[in-house]
């Protein structure tokens, strides 16, 4: 049986070509990022035409702002060889939430007047952009983040790591000022001596 | 997140005169309030590290309130309603991004900054962008992007000061802006970022406050959202519609905008470095992001709610849509409240200001020294000297050149967006990134906020529908960052540091 090498060594071989699942996730995650990219400035391109903006243009802003906001946050939450973790399952709920929201103010016929229907006091679409939009997410990723913390983003043992980094590179540094400092004293001690008179 | 938009609006917001016996009453306390903390905070301010990054740190509940302080100008208060007011539903674009933007730049940025922060004592945002590219050049380049918006930045903000204390003590726009000016300064340079965020903290408090009881009263004065809405699409659906007046593209603009472009804003970002005990940021995302709801309740009530007294004729039509919130304040609401709310918009533009100030201290004291190899001697003496030079610089610009400040107000959001957000926020999530490609994709915002803008400003050019420069510069940059780093990715193991790629590891 071999044992699986600790986290800072898989980092070392991540860096030096071995694929981890964080490795995979973070790849996806930058076409992703990417793409969605592309795809609002393929949009805003489009405006340009002589012909006026295409029905499809806001469209491309409708999915690529969502892919590209989803994208970047998991490549923020990478981490280790587990990836994103349990946070799949939000991540794809906020980014299904935002494709909604958007796709279905775009898609969704007029229906704004004075017999409409309100739906906690605005009518159906509206309350689509208000409530699915700009509130739904509140209560399930900053949630989700302060639930996966200690697992997913930052655990005691990490902050001792990087500090305990810290402190090493603190102390080579000291030793490298001294050594050097003896080098410039010793250098001006034979210089001194050369220079004294017998 | 709305200080773009913000500061150009309130500049053009012609404030009626407020000055009421209670409302000059507040403002005075107001004032007083804001002196005792900068005292208090002076005292604790002993080095350059206190000066610049509140020394050993802040706690969790003061900087998630400071931190909603500086990301909400005094737009949310007068420039947004009246957004609001003339666009319908399609203004809201600009804040609804607040669900995702604090928790996305808790995972994006602060657990990183944070720690690059305890394993390298960094300071501000350029010096983070130095020690992942390991790059003097691309340090020095972030910070003279920072600065060209900060310059910007600081003008507005002083000459929104200005109007805001006119309008509360009466004295003309002069005094106003030196007056709003002076305090600021007196406690960015004698207590720093401390006497800020403390300030900052109080100054949140107050708009948040003023924030939930104006939503009330409208509620309430308004017979509930569902009575308001009903009398707005009897008359005009179109405002309730989900783009409102504008159109698609343009509303997804804003979203982007932003939302992506939150993730460069240095008054924000900068805070990370600040709190305590890294660990405390589990809780942050969470608090802020409820903070800012309730700070732009008001944003959202007022503006709607307006439109329907208008309508309804409870309240006389306006004369422009900005002076949605004062007509509001000034004719229906107690004045207590309209006193409380025009001390939480000068509150807010101070504490803008405070925080572009100290920002701009560290870049001209810390960051550009570096850049060309040098280390300032006194960084706290010095660090207060041009906290004082840039703040009546700032004064001085904004009494002389009122049009040419609301032109360098507007870009400064777009411009922190397209040359930070991909250097600094994919460059410190993928290993790689290059050197080459984040100097690139600096100079590339740079160059193309500043051209697009200028080209717009002097008419020689205006964009399609939707399309803004702020989105096709951020948009350009990320191309650009991404295609330059492929070109030059040899060189990215090399340009990693062990501390830095363990930080980006974890």
């Amino acid at each position: 049986m071999t044992e699986s090498p600790p986290r800072e060594s898989r980092a070392l071989h991540n860096a030096s070509g071995r694929v981890t699942g964080a490795d995979t996730t973070r790849r996806a995650a930058l076409v992703t990022l990417f793409a969605g990219i592309a795809a609002i400035a393929l949009g805003y391109a489009s405006a340009f035409g002589s012909r006026g903006t295409p029905a499809w243009a806001p469209w491309l802003l409708a999915l690529g702002i969502p892919a590209a906001l989803g994208a970047i946050m998991i490549l923020g939450a990478a981490r280790g060889d587990r990836g994103v973790g349990a946070l799949k399952i939000p991540f794809a709920f906020v980014i299904l939430m935002l494709v909604i929201g958007f796709g279905a103010a775009l898609a969704l016929p007029t229906s704004e007047g004075p017999l409409s229907r309100l739906w906690l006091g605005l009518p159906a679409r509206a309350a689509i952009v208000i409530y699915v939009v700009g509130l739904l997410p509140i209560f399930v990723l900053p949630i989700a983040y302060a639930l996966t913390f200690e697992t997913q983003t930052l655990s005691a043992e990490d902050v001792e790591r990087v500090r305990k980094l810290a402190r090493e590179n603190q102390a080579a540094r000291g030793t490298l000022n001294a050594a050097s400092e003896q080098i410039r004293s010793g250098a001006s001690q034979e210089q001194h001596d050369e220079r004294a008179p017998e | 997140m709305t200080s773009r938009v913000g500061v150009s609006t309130l500049l053009q917001v012609a404030l009626p005169n407020a000055a009421r016996p209670a409302v000059v009453a507040v403002g005075i306390i107001y004032f007083a309030v804001v002196l005792a903390i900068s005292i208090w905070a002076a005292r604790r301010t002993n080095t350059a590290r206190d000066f610049f990054v509140a020394g050993k740190g802040i706690g969790l509940i003061a900087l998630t309130v400071a931190s909603v302080s500086v990301s909400v100008s005094g737009f949310a208060f007068i420039g947004g309603p009246g957004f609001i007011y003339a666009v319908g539903l399609g203004a809201m674009y600009i804040v609804l991004p607040a669900a995702v933007t604090n928790v996305m730049g808790a995972w994006v940025l602060a657990k990183r900054m944070r720690l690059l922060g305890e394993a390298r004592a960094l300071i501000t945002i350029p010096d983070a962008i130095g020690a992942r590219y390991r790059s003097r050049g691309a340090q020095g380049l972030s910070a003279v992007a920072i600065l060209v918006g900060i310059v910007g930045y600081m003008a507005t903000n002083a000459l929104a000061m200005g109007v805001v204390i006119n309008s509360i003590f009466g004295v003309g726009l002069g005094w106003g802006i030196w007056i709003g000016m002076g305090v600021t300064l007196a406690y960015s340079a004698s207590g720093g970022i401390l006497a800020g965020i403390y300030n900052d903290v109080f100054q949140g408090t107050l708009m948040a406050v003023a924030s939930v009881l104006v939503f009330l009263f409208v509620l309430n004065f308004g017979g509930g959202l569902g009575e308001i809405s009903r009398m707005i699409l009897a008359h005009d659906p179109t405002f309730l519609g989900p783009w409102g007046r504008l159109t698609p593209l343009a509303a997804l603009s804003f979203f982007f905008v932003f939302s992506m472009g939150s993730l460069g804003q240095p008054q924000a970002v900068h805070k990370y470095y600040m709190l305590r005990d890294p660990l405390q940021l589990k809780w942050y995302p969470l608090l802020k992001t409820l903070g800012l709801v309730l700070v732009l309740l008001l944003y959202f009530s007022v503006g709607v709610g307006v439109k329907a007294f208008v309508l309804s004729g409870r309240l006389a039509p306006l004369a422009s849509p900005d002076q949605a919130t004062p007509a509001l304040l000034l004719n229906v609401t107690p004045i207590l409240l309209a006193a409380l709310v025009f001390s939480g918009v000068a509150a807010a533009t101070m504490s803008a200001a405070n925080s572009f100030i100290n920002i701009g201290a560290a870049i001209v004291t810390h960051d550009l020294p570096i850049a060309f190899g040098r280390r300032v001697k006194n960084e706290l003496g010095w660090g207060r000297t041009v906290t004082v030079l840039i703040a009546i610089a700032a004064a001085i610009t904004a009494q002389r050149s009122g049009t040419m400040v609301a032109f360098l107000g507007i870009f400064g959001w777009g411009l922190f967006a397209s040359t930070l957000v991909p250097a600094l926020a994919v460059g410190l999530n993928w290993q790689g990134a290059t050197r080459a490609g984040a100097m690139a994709s600096i100079a590339t915002g740079l160059i193309i906020t500043l051209a697009l803008e200028t080209a717009a400003y002097l008419k020689v050019f205006s964009f399609p529908a939707g399309v803004t420069a702020s989105a096709v510069a951020m948009v350009a940059s990320f191309l650009v960052f991404f295609i330059v780093s492929w070109l030059t990715r040899r060189s990215a193991p090399a340009e990693l540091d062990p501390d830095v790629r363990l930080v980006m590891e974890l």
